[in-house]
């Protein structure tokens, strides 16, 4: 029997450059009958290799409601990002996973939505708003509020129309500073631009993904606009080399991201020791 | 576990004992304490007389016979577009670890609970199976051991398969579970019972051992009391010291962090898994640049921590430390697990000692 560090083959299928460093790949498994049985749930990831470069922890980027293909979005930051955005389509990567936790869609049902995604942690998002979209009926209202640095930096530019038609309120800003001409979005960092929004905590959830001082200032909006711990969603990321429990770097406290999240509540986030 | 086999142990004399050891030679292969170049350390032996089941413990612990210190997880090829993975064969030869001290037999056990838990690892679960262990009781202790701080003793027979003692011109031999009684099925006629004598003298050795390690014990509830010491200003103080050499994770018997990299080039090669340290700032350190643990007092803080308070609170109050001492023994700046776990511990909430 391999050993759960053996990956599965996944064939680069197309690409698309969301910006000059983000890449979306879209994959299909090279074996029949991984691609049948490869099945995830949102917000769950999956370790991403090229061989003679290594592994790399990504989320899965689309919705198990959308089962064809496995996507991902990752930005070239380090030696596998790097090694895998070389790669032309038809190479093979490796795949293995799925691993973590989920969103707890079920949970959402009948309440409204805000999804905020700040930079590349709009990546993590995609695969819960696709499901949303794809099970929109079982929802409230649904905003998604995605910031960026500058207008070249935004993700996903090509899919927002299609979002905004199956009935999400899609909301842009970028920082001060990063606006081009033309740009028709708001201007702002998120938190500010959330407060401006001026969206009640009642019936609501919120999930939050980005940088980590995007998350801090984030965080003390919601507790300014009066939503609690319990409320707030957002998943983490931290080095990972197993994905399964052992290799004991993504760890904080007692607790391993890749095992036990990568999703957290707020409230389960503020109980952690400041150690990530 | 061993009530039951207590009334099987066998006493052997020394010719009776290297004939039982000499026996497993022929088809196991067997790994024993051997003194190299000054050096105490668990080598492949193919004679019997290369089994002097010296006193003392080994340099660093034998759990590289379990987890590996570089092991191989398969072989990778690319021809093109085309990529061929070929596991690692499933190493299936049986062997014999000879004359583990208890400390690191209870360091097998710590292994255990993590690499068998859930997720099963099948690379490590392979070793374990192929793999029996003969303990020896200690008759001496070192001045870094307090293996009888943290739930151990000197004479346990706990991870243990075959469970030797030394007496007076001889040893008593008893084997602890199915695997032991495997191994010890040609002594079938071999020897004879202890006498009560003899008993007494393991007994008094085992009082008298663990006599001589004279370190308080480590409570089980200071698990709790650790985990909510994570902000004290004491940690900087202590952890400031460590260079992060990662020598104290190299030699314990229950560190099990490792990182998995690519050797080879892109056409060929092999993915490993190595031993890692959470004392290498690399350890956690993100593609960004982002470090959590951006210092090596969090560095030091988490080693520690795991040891003494994340793993026993989810492991029903065990630490993970078994009291080796080998990492205050090595350390080359002198940092003392023990010391620093009572030392915050005795500290107040507010980070100022309170103990005076």
């Amino acid at each position: 029997m391999p050993s759960a560090f053996q990956p599965h083959l996944a064939r680069i299928v197309s690409t698309r450059d969301e910006t000059p460093d983000v890449r979306t790949l879209r994959l299909a498994f090279v074996e029949p009958d991984v691609a049948r049985r490869f099945r995830w749930e949102p917000g769950q990831f999956a370790e991403f290799s090229v061989f003679g470069s290594g592994e790399s922890v990504f989320t899965m980027a689309n919705s198990p409601t959308r089962p064809e293909y496995l996507e991902c979005t990752m930005r070239a930051v380090g030696k596998v990002s790097g090694a895998i955005r070389s790669l032309s389509v038809g190479q093979v990567l490796g795949v293995r996973g799925p691993y973590g936790n989920r969103f707890p869609v079920e949970t959402w049902r009948g309440k409204d939505l805000v999804f905020v995604a700040g930079g590349i942690g709009m990546a993590a998002l995609r695969s819960p708003l696709q499901f949303v979209l794809d099970n929109r009926a079982d929802f409230g209202d649904v905003v998604l509020l995605n910031g960026a640095r500058s207008v070249a930096d935004l993700v996903y530019k090509d899919e927002m129309a299609a979002w905004q038609d199956g009935g999400v309120r899609v909301i842009r800003t970028v920082d001060p500073g990063g606006e081009a001409t033309g740009w028709d979005g708001e201007v702002g960092l998120l938190p500010h631009v959330f407060e401006r929004l001026a969206l009640g905590p009642d019936g609501r959830i919120v999930i939050v993904c980005g940088p980590p001082i995007m998350l801090h200032f984030m965080f003390l909006a919601l507790e300014k606009s009066g939503f609690t711990p319990e409320q707030v969603v957002t998943t983490m990321e931290n080095k990972m080399k197993c994905g399964i429990g052992l290799c004991g770097r993504c760890t904080i406290g007692r607790v391993f991201v890749c095992r036990d999240g990568p999703v957290f509540t707020w409230a389960q986030v503020r109980a952690f020791p400041k150690d990530f | 576990m061993s009530e039951g086999a207590m009334a099987s142990a066998t006493r052997l004399t020394p010719d009776e004992l290297h004939g039982w050891l000499a026996g497993m030679l022929g088809d196991k292969r067997v790994l024993a304490a051997v003194d190299e170049d000054g050096l105490r350390v668990f080598r492949s032996v193919e004679r019997a007389d290369q089994i002097a089941l010296p006193t003392g413990k080994t340099r660093w612990s034998p759990k590289e016979f379990l987890f590996a210190r570089t092991e191989t997880l398969f072989a990778y090829s690319v021809a093109g577009n085309e990529v061929t993975l070929d596991g690692a064969p499933v190493e299936s030869a049986e062997q014999v670890l000879v004359g583990v001290r208890p400390c690191d037999a209870a360091g097998f056990l710590r292994l255990d609970a993590i690499f068998l838990d859930g997720d099963a690892d099948s690379l490590y679960a392979s070793h374990r199976v192929r793999t029996t262990v003969v303990t020896v009781a200690c008759d001496e202790a070192g001045p870094e051991c307090f293996c009888t701080a943290v739930g151990g003793s000197p004479a346990s027979d706990k991870g243990s398969d075959v469970h030797l003692t030394r007496v007076a011109d001889g040893w008593l031999v008893r084997p602890v579970t199915a695997k032991g009684d495997r191994l010890t099925a040609s002594l079938a006629g071999v020897g004879r019972a202890p006498s009560p004598e003899e008993h007494a003298e393991a007994e008094t050795q085992s009082t008298r051992v663990a006599g001589h390690i004279r370190q308080s014990a480590i409570a089980r509830e200071w698990a709790a009391i650790l985990e909510s010491r994570f902000h004290l200003p004491l940690w900087e103080t202590l952890g400031r010291r460590c260079v992060g050499c990662g020598i104290c994770t190299y030699v314990c018997p229950s560190c099990s962090c490792f990182d998995v990299t690519d050797t080879g080039s892109a056409s060929c090669g092999e993915r490993c898994r190595s031993w890692d340290s959470c004392t290498f700032a690399a350890f956690t350190r993100h593609a960004s640049g982002h470090n959590p643990r951006a210092t090596q007092a969090a560095r030091y803080r988490q080693r520690v921590l795991h040891k003494f308070s994340y793993f026993p609170l989810g492991h029903d109050g065990e630490s993970m430390c078994v009291g080796c001492g080998r990492c205050v023994q090595l350390c080359p700046v002198g940092l003392n697990v023990r010391e620093t776990v009572q030392a915050v511990v005795a500290a107040a909430a507010d980070g100022h000692d309170a103990g005076g």
